[in-house]
């Protein structure tokens, strides 16, 4: 176990030196989210104009787009490059040679990875973003209870996107493949998350599946906890659909990388 | 007793080959060629605790494939390996636990962080106790002359220098065999001499059985009191450097590395 927090650890420092493009980023996702809270302020006026009652209300979207950038880092898409080059060029190999279980291995790196990005990128967008006059910025959580289920809630919400991930790279091991599937998979993974748009304001009788399809709680569901507009006492329904589909996906990913491995042809002399 | 035996491995590989010609990239996603390549046709020998084995070949003879075996990432067709009572695709974890591999062009070091994070890694991923790791550390460093190298970043490093350290990392964990695939690769004749001054004294005073596969015959002549010559998937040769010279007494006088060209040769590799 011990073991797998110095991958983390390492993988953490080495991952440090692209702080400076991770802050570069941060400005992008801050232009961004504004020209959406934009958007959305004139959309709600003509809604309400024209009568139209989403399942969110206005301060309620805006503050979705806020939180949304600060669980930008869990993206489903972005497998760890250097993973997919170590499957490529044969230093998988190299790997193979440590007495550990490559599974838990590169799932300590994918989650290290990720955590540069939400220090650098996702945190300093999200504070700034306070600094916004009111009705366009960032609020607090709704309530204090929410906020507690919040933080319980977006580790889950880490650890899914992690077990996610990995199910893609042990796909990828297949080495014959190319990078297509995996990104169109990640695509509709970023848009069943919330990533693009609160699931909230989909029609009504989408909203059972949206709520209960694994991407949910990637982003939507933290967030949910966070606006308020999913209750505290319904926090459990939410963190039992992501440890639901952790389980899932950490145990379709062992099976299908330890069928690969059975069968990985080492590249390279 | 012996501590490696392997009896008539072989590994054959799939190569996929995209047809040639018009429209080769349209045909080429439905159809593709198979060859297969016989990298192992039958390899059998045993070697014994502490021994010093060299293993030469031509190019693409299977000396790579051959270690990747015995270290147990890659499963062959068929025959029979075990090692310290082990098969190593069997059981990899505990198998590889008591091995070290340095391939001389790959790198197990973490290449943007510094080298003694590398090496503290190492201690967790071989749960070695924090005194005996400090002993064998501060003996390896002290051996191979790396007291100046422990700040650097893997990346920063000259090949010497980097191949100083890989051998420290593949030894941190006192191995009972360390394989040795091509490790003199490109290296001036000062660090191929420390090399393998470094190989004599480890291979005496503590006992590791060694494995080494090279193009440098004076590699050889220098470390090994036996010899394996492998070409095309079969063993053509296995004893001392002084038979292997006997045998080709027709070319005596002349230099070692063309008495094996002309083995090589006449043996139509
Ligand atoms: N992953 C692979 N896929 C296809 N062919 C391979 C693969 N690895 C090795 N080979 C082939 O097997 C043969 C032996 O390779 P190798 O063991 O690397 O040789 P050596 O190390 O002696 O130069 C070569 O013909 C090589 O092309
Ligand atoms: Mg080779």
């Amino acid at each position: 176990m011990r073991v797998y927090f110095s991958i983390f650890r390492i993988k953490t420092a080495e991952s440090f030196q692209y702080r400076l493009a991770a802050l570069s980023g941060s400005v992008t996702s801050f232009v961004w989210a504004v020209i959406e809270v934009a958007a959305f302020t004139v959309f709600f006026q003509y809604a309400e104009n024209a009568g139209f009652a989403g399942g969110l209300t206005l301060a309620q979207t805006v503050s979705h787009v806020w939180v949304r950038e600060l669980l930008l880092f869990m993206q489903p898409y972005g497998i760890d490059g250097d993973l997919i080059e170590k499957l490529r060029n044969g230093d998988v190999g190299v790997e193979l040679c440590r007495p550990l279980d490559l599974y838990w291995h590169w799932y300590s790196r994918t989650a290290a990875g990720k955590i540069v990005v939400f220090i650098m990128r996702c945190l300093t967008c999200f504070l700034a973003a306070f600094l916004l006059p009111g009705g366009y910025g960032a609020s607090l959580p709704v309530s204090l209870a929410g906020f507690l289920l919040f933080l319980p809630a977006v580790l889950c919400a880490f650890l899914l996107c992690c077990s996610f991930l990995m199910l893609m790279t042990a796909v990828r091991t297949n080495i014959q493949w190319g990078d297509g599937p995996m990104y169109l998979l990640g695509l509709m993974g970023g848009v069943l998350s919330g990533g693009y748009l609160p699931l909230q304001l989909w029609p009504d009788f989408m909203q059972t599946f949206l709520l209960f399809q694994p991407f949910a709680g990637i982003c939507d569901i933290p967030a949910r906890l966070y606006i308020g507009s999913m209750q505290s006492s319904e926090a459990w329904l939410g963190m039992t659909v992501q440890l639901f589909w952790l389980v899932v996906f950490i145990a379709l990913g062992r099976m299908v990388m330890a069928r690969r491995l059975k069968s990985v042809i080492i590249q390279g002399g | 007793m012996s501590q490696i035996e392997l009896r008539n491995i072989r590994k054959t590989f799939k190569v996929y080959e995209r047809p040639e010609g018009k429209w080769a990239l349209l045909r080429g996603a439905f159809s593709r060629t198979v060859r297969a390549v016989t990298a192992l046709d039958g390899i059998s020998f045993t070697i014994n605790e502490g021994e010093l084995v060299g293993y030469i070949g031509p190019n693409g003879a299977g000396k790579s494939t051959t270690v990747k075996v015995m270290s147990g990432i890659l499963t062959p067709d068929g025959g029979e390996c075990v090692i310290s009572g082990r098969v190593p695709w069997k059981e990899r974890k505990p198998h590889v636990a008591r091995i070290g591999v340095v391939f001389g062009q790959r790198s197990q070091l973490w290449w943007d962080v510094p080298v003694s994070d590398s090496f503290s890694l190492l201690r967790d991923v071989y749960n070695v106790p924090p005194g005996q790791f400090q002993k064998r550390h501060d003996e390896l460093v002290e051996t191979l002359d790396l007291g100046g190298l422990l700040k650097t970043p893997a990346r920063q490093l000259s090949l010497g220098q980097r191949m100083r350290c890989e051998l420290a990392a593949a030894l941190l964990h006192s191995p009972d065999i360390l394989f040795l695939d091509e490790p003199t690769i490109g290296l001036d004749a000062v660090s191929k001499l420390a090399l393998r001054a470094f190989l004599r004294e480890e291979n005496k005073k503590s006992g590791v059985t060694m494995l080494l596969t090279t193009h440098d015959m004076d590699d050889i002549e220098a470390l090994c009191s036996r010899v394996m010559v492998i070409g095309r998937g079969r063993l053509l040769y296995d004893g001392g450097m002084e038979g292997l010279k006997e045998r080709y007494a027709a070319y005596e006088g002349q230099d070692i590395d063309e008495v094996i060209a002309a083995m090589y040769e006449e043996l139509a590799l």
